[in-house]
């Protein structure tokens, strides 16, 4: 970890974070939102959310390609000015602070309702805390690396859970599709976005650190393709094994999902060990929430290394998460009707603005680029 | 070190033989071992000269026939007293002998001296000559003590740092395998040598390990974990960083796939840098035996790492917080044999983690015929006694024996050591706080070893960060005519030709009748 | 210097974790839990209770000797009862005098009793699904006597009664008789808003036994399973038959192995067996003018595995008349879990799930009087049967001279 090394993060890496951003908490509390909204088709709403998802990653590369050496937000910086650039990052800011919440509110809520209803909350707070301001001072491309280990548990969780509950996979309970109304369930697929708004937004951050610009785009496809079908796998089988119905009545469907699989007669309940790989995927989501969160503290001030920024954001962090954790009914009712309304707009909306702006301005781009990269060089 | 003793060592030599000869005794003061021999080459009117070398140090029939003989039965030694005579023409006609130098300094006279070589000072010449007669007792060539394996060569590294760069040259007759000396420790001058190869070896690295190791400063090396300490890039890591064995094969294999080598004098065990944290589960069989058991036995070694690492704290964490796990017959067992038991799961797992290791370092400090009485004894005692005395449970012992095993099937001892060590924290914190303190202390110890680098290279590659080429080489290991490149870590890739792969004899172009194949 | 202190708190980060291991939070070891194996719900004695019994095994008499010597009892189970105004009341009196912390995780199977049941599941279900330590494949199921009768009787091969019940769900398939529900199939069904639920039925028959040998049959009375009841809504309506149950199953998705005994062809009032093999039942709706129709395609291979029909003297001639017989049997037994359906309006067949799959926009108007509409359905049935083999004979077992009354 030298201090002169710039981080490098290669493709496969930056695929992996993809996956890794998308996947945890969207097969767990977010499909249980969306069946409650609507009904049979939240499977459905599930690839609307990943098609718009994939869409606006593509969006994000493409902006950022323009000026590869600065992250989304110092775009805006350069193009809508300081002072506005300034509201960008304090809204960056509030919004990895939501996304720490909600993959929070994921972990503790699968680990503690299922497994250790006795732990108090603090602790689970505390120890994903501890965990990822650890990971966080170890630097970027170490969690990078995570990511790597983290696609591997995710590989493994749905592998598990085919092999558990493939045999009570019933096709005609996706069925009959559309009962909400099509447009209904593409204004139901915002829940989805939120977790696309996540790989979103760290795509737009770090996209400056990862190798070969023009590896990005193949990159990202792939991470978005992966991501979503890794997601899509969990309301298709929730939809066919336990009913929509089902889904529905529970906070953590997944969970729900992992404990009624059964491998023979002997293995039942082996759900634990696909909520440690489970665990792996969702602490590397956390890590990377509080690196946006530290990142985009330490631009507001206008702090050169984010490093200085992780303590005191991670405590922040942690009170509002705590807060939001603390009671299961807020908790959901949060995710469901506040979130999206902070997500969707900052994580989606963030890429459409600099880039159309950055469309306006075109002639100011096109002179930074030039003067970027002779400044690279140099 | 003194300053005046310094002062002394960096003086030159002068052309009096009294002198020097003084300088010599004054430097070295009284040792039993250090022989001096005072001879007159050829006869009474010939030239004085005093022989200095260590008793023990030297081969003696070469210090007699090839220096005492030669010098004192020289009939005319008129040419040593003639004008032009310098320090070639002794090194050309008196000594016959191999190895010869001739010295300025007392430093090197006396380093030359205690590293086993013979110096001579003759009078009105002002150098030293140093005869190099190194020899003296050192253990034969055995098969190693630590890294046993099935098939493969039987010889080890030994004491002797000449036997070892030896057994590594006499596998690699490739011109551009260098072997390069420095000494370090300010007291012992422990010979250490670097070996690589030039062309294969990564730009950067021999000037990455030279800098480590000249910025050593210590007094003494007596082995080379001394100079794995000094060198390595997580001091505070628990996992080690270098690879020390004691097999030339493995260091041959390093050195060919672009790896650098630290052999250290006085101790059997070489380094090898840089190393994968998966090469401490290969052992240098798993390349000999046909590849379809090499790679097996490679599977079995990763359960192994699986298992010593992490199945007793799954037993803690299943045992007394996720008991739903179990299946219930097992489960009803479980609790039927902890019915008498008076501890609680955490306080007993580490009781019997404690005993276990108790046996196991008898079973190495003792002499081996008692060590192995301890450990049947000992073995007993738990097995048996103790869960008739229902202090520990039958599953527990299981358990524990089970996780014993596998840390003892982990090939390389310093990497299982640090296995066994990190299992305590994981049993602790699963003990505690179930699967939330597994979880968390397992994760926290792979972003360690994923932070973890070694020379340069990722300590978890090929797998993290994800190298396809190298995987040939990882999980399972490949045959070898498939593994045609060298892995990403050496300069050169080219390991072999294309087609190795050997082919069915074909019957028509062998019998070649008509030629139209 | 940001260096540092940033490398420090990576380095004491572990020691912040350790000063929270010291609690040990809900830990508890296996042995100080009372392992729950099966758990009976009956109504309580005063109204509106419920009164829970749990069989608990005792895991040194369960298992027999693993460790140390401990005094047995010789009785591998115990069976705890309570009463509470909800079932976690019960279950939490339950802990009042049971030496160690009542624990569920191992609960194999959930009796209801039939008063509970008709009175509403609601509460069970509810229950059952929100506990976290409750497996989610825990079989259900009704009884016409009290839960706790059967919770704490004893079976044959099994030394823990709720395990040899979770095996006779297991190896139901052998006689087919009633539906395997467990826990997670109960709950959708019950939340679903077309089908009714179907739990299957178990009661306790006094096996005979001769009067010699006494203890080898087992004195005690044995749980038999067989039979099912079904539910409207939270309520449960009635039993069915076996034939209605035999039915039912074809459209539950429960293929099984059945066996099928019938009369021989040759009107000598004597039996054959069949085994069925392999099935394939497909059910398709069919909407005309509003009036619902169902196609129903059956096939089903049999194995003859016995037969008693002296007079029969070719596999070919036996198997014919035989698979004639069979499909009407089938026929017969479709049509009277139908048949039940359709009176009773509850909808267990799960057939406006059918509809709904097929026609979900004509669904929305059929929904609102779909047991009416169910009543009014047709049901066009096909039935095939084929028996394949004749399993190792070549012709059927009969006498190698003609007996002297046959000559009469």
């Amino acid at each position: 970890m030298g201090k002169d090394v710039r981080v490098q993060i290669t493709s496969g890496m930056f695929t992996a974070l993809i996956v890794n951003l998308v996947y945890p908490k969207a097969i767990g509390l977010t499909q249980g939102i969306m069946e409650r909204q609507a009904g049979g088709d939240f499977w459905l709403a599930t690839i609307f959310a990943i098609l718009q998802g994939g869409l606006v990653l593509l969006l994000t590369v493409w902006v950022v390609n323009r000026l590869p050496n600065r992250s989304l937000a110092e775009q805006a910086d350069v193009v809508l000015g300081k002072w506005i650039g300034k509201v960008i990052h304090l809204s960056l800011f509030v919004f990895f602070v939501g996304a720490f919440g909600a993959s929070a509110i994921s972990f503790v809520y699968h680990l503690m309702d299922y497994f250790l209803p006795d732990i108090p909350i603090y602790v689970f707070v505390l120890a994903i805390l501890v965990v990822t301001v650890y990971a966080l001072f170890h630097g970027l491309e170490v969690i990078s690396r995570m990511a790597i280990v983290g696609v591997f548990s995710i590989l493994m969780l749905n592998i598990l859970l085919l092999i558990g509950s493939l045999k009570d996979f019933d096709v005609s309970q996706l069925l009959p599709v559309l009962q909400s109304g099509f447009t209904h369930t593409l204004w139901v697929s915002r829940q989805h976005d939120t977790d696309w708004a996540v790989p979103v937004a760290i795509t737009g951050l770090i996209l400056p650190y990862v190798s070969k610009p023009k590896e990005w785009r193949s990159s990202a496809l792939v991470g978005a393709f992966f991501g979503g079908v890794t997601v899509l796998m969990w309301p298709m089988l929730e939809a066919g094994v336990l009913s929509p119905q089902e889904t529905g009545q529970y906070i953590v469907a997944c969970m729900q999902m992992a404990r009624s699989a059964e491998i023979g007669h002997f293995i039942h309940r082996y759900e634990m060990i696909m909520v440690a790989f489970f665990g792996i995927s969702l602490l590397v989501q956390l890590m990377l929430c509080l690196f946006g969160a530290s990142l985009s503290a330490a631009k507001l001030i206008g702090l050169k290394d984010y490093r200085p920024a992780i303590v005191p954001v991670a405590l922040l962090v942690g009170i509002a998460a705590y807060l939001l954790v603390l009671d299961h009914n807020w908790a959901i009712i949060w995710l469901a009707d506040w979130w999206p309304w902070l997500a969707v707009p900052v994580g989606f909306g963030l890429p459409i603005l600099v880039g159309l702006l950055s469309l306006i301005r075109y002639k100011k781009i096109k002179q930074l680029a030039a003067s970027g990269s002779v400044a690279q060089n140099a | 070190m003194a300053p005046e003793l310094q002062e002394m060592l960096d003086s030159k030599t002068r052309v009096k033989l009294a002198h020097n000869t003084l300088m010599m005794e004054q430097i070295l003061g009284e040792s039993a071992d250090i022989v001096r021999r005072d001879l007159q080459c050829g006869g009474t009117d010939g030239v004085p000269g005093v022989l200095y070398f260590v008793d023990g140090l030297v081969d003696e029939r070469q210090l007699e026939e090839g220096i005492l003989r030669p010098l004192v039965g020289l009939n005319d030694a008129s040419f040593l007293r003639n004008v032009e005579a310098d320090d070639q023409t002794v090194i050309d006609r008196l000594l016959i002998h191999s190895s010869i130098s001739a010295v300025d300094t007392y430093q090197k006279a006396v380093e030359s001296l205690l590293s086993g070589d013979a110096v001579l000072w003759l009078d009105q010449y002002a150098s030293a000559f140093v005869i190099s007669v190194r020899g003296g007792d050192k253990r034969s060539i055995e098969e190693p003590q630590t890294e046993s394996i099935l098939r493969g060569p039987r010889d080890g590294f030994t004491e002797h740092i000449r036997t070892n760069t030896a057994l590594i040259r006499r596998r690699i007759k490739d011109p551009s395998l260098r072997i390069e000396s420095i000494i370090i420790g300010e007291r012992t001058r422990t010979d250490v040598n670097i070996a690589y190869i030039a062309d294969l070896v990564k730009p950067g690295l021999v000037k990455e390990v030279y800098k480590r190791l000249q910025r050593i400063e210590i007094d003494a090396v007596l082995e080379s974990g001394y100079i794995e300490e000094l060198i390595e890039d997580a001091p505070l890591s628990p996992f080690p960083t270098l690879l020390g064995t004691e097999r030339p094969d493995r260091v041959a294999a390093g050195l060919l796939e672009g790896r650098l080598a630290v052999l250290v004098d006085n101790t059997p065990f070489v380094l090898l840098m840089p190393t994968y944290f998966w090469e401490f589960f290969h052992a240098s069989d798993d390349y000999y035996m046909r590849y379809i058991a090499g790679s097996f036995f490679r599977l079995i070694r990763y359960l192994a790492l699986f298992i010593s690492l992490t199945l007793s704290s799954l037993y803690v964490l299943l045992v007394s917080f996720h008991q739903e796990m179990i299946p219930t017959q097992l489960a009803l067992t479980i609790a039927a044999g902890r019915e008498s038991v008076p501890f609680p799961v955490l306080v007993e797992v580490l009781v019997m983690e404690t005993a276990f290791e108790l046996m196991r370092e008898a079973g190495i400090r003792m002499p081996k015929p008692v060590g192995q009485a301890a450990s049947i004894v000992g073995s007993l005692v738990i097995g048996q006694a103790a869960v008739q005395a229902g202090i520990v449970s039958p599953i527990m012992v299981i358990i524990i024996a089970i996780s014993g095993i596998s840390s003892f099937v982990i090939p390389n001892f310093s990497a299982s050591f640090s296995i066994r060590l990190m299992r305590i924290p994981l049993i602790i914190a699963s003990g505690t706080l179930g699967l939330l303190g597994f979880l968390i202390v397992l994760f926290m110890m792979s972003v360690h070893l994923l932070s973890l680098r070694s020379f340069g290279e990722p300590y978890l590659a090929p797998s993290v960060p994800f190298r396809p080429n190298d995987q040939k080489d990882s999980l399972f290991r490949f045959p070898w005519w498939s593994m045609k490149t060298r892995p990403q870590m050496a300069q050169s890739a080219d390991r072999q030709g294309n087609n190795q792969r050997p082919q069915k004899p074909s019957h028509q172009s062998a019998g070649a009748e008509d030629g139209t194949s | 210097m940001k260096w540092i202190s940033a490398r420090y708190v990576a380095r004491i980060a572990p020691f912040i974790l350790s000063v929270f291991l010291t609690g040990c939070f809900g830990q508890e070891d296996i042995n100080n839990l009372a392992m729950v194996m099966a758990v009976g719900i009956d109504e309580g004695k005063r109204p509106g209770t419920v009164l829970v019994t749990a069989q608990i095994a005792r895991p040194s008499d369960a298992v027999g000797q693993t460790g140390a010597p401990v005094g047995g009892t010789g009785k591998p189970i115990w069976t705890a009862a309570a009463e509470g105004r909800s079932i976690f009341e019960a279950m939490r009196n339950l802990d009042r005098f049971s030496s160690r912390r009542v624990y569920w995780g191992h609960n194999k199977i959930i009796v209801l009793s039939a008063a509970v049941a008709r009175h509403g599941v609601n509460d069970a279900i509810d229950f059952f699904t929100r506990n976290h330590e409750l497996r989610m494949r825990t079989w259900v199921m009704v009884t016409p006597k009290s839960a706790s009768e059967i919770v704490a009787s004893k079976t044959g091969l099994q030394v823990i009664p709720g395990d040899s019940v979770d095996r006779l769900f297991h190896y139901s398939a052998y006689t087919s008789e009633a539906p395997p529900v467990d826990m997670r199939t109960f709950q959708a069904t019950f939340l679903n808003p077309t089908s009714q639920a179907v739990l299957p039925r178990v009661d306790i028959v006094q096996r005979g036994m001769p009067a010699t040998h006494k203890e080898e049959f087992g004195t005690s009375p044995q749980v038999e399973l067989s039979r099912a009841a079904y539910f409207i809504g939270n309520h449960m309506v009635g039993w069915m038959t076996i034939p209605e149950t035999r039915g039912a199953l074809w459209f539950l998705g429960h293929e099984t192995s059945r066996e099928m005994v019938l009369h021989c062809p040759d009107s000598s009032g004597k039996w054959t067996t069949l085994e069925m093999r392999t099935s394939h039942f497909v059910i398709t709706p069919h909407l005309l003018n509003g009036k619902v129709s169902f196609v129903i395609h059956l096939r089903a291979d049999f194995d003859l595995v016995e037969a008693d029909c002296p007079s029969v003297s070719s596999n070919l001639v036996l198997t014919h008349a035989l698979e004639m017989e069979a499909r009407i049997k089938l026929r017969e037994e479709l049509l009277s879990a139908i048949h039940l359906s359709q009176r009773t309006g509850s909808d267990f067949l799960r057939l406006g799930e059918r509809v709904e799959d097929r026609y979900p926009a004509e669904w929305r108007t059929l929904r609102d009087h779909w047991p009416q509409t169910l009543s009014r359905a047709e049901f066009l049935i096909h039935v095939k049967s084929s028996i394949r083999s004749p399993v190792l004979l070549a012709v059927p077992t009969r006498p190698g001279s003609v007996s002297k009354e046959v000559i009469k």
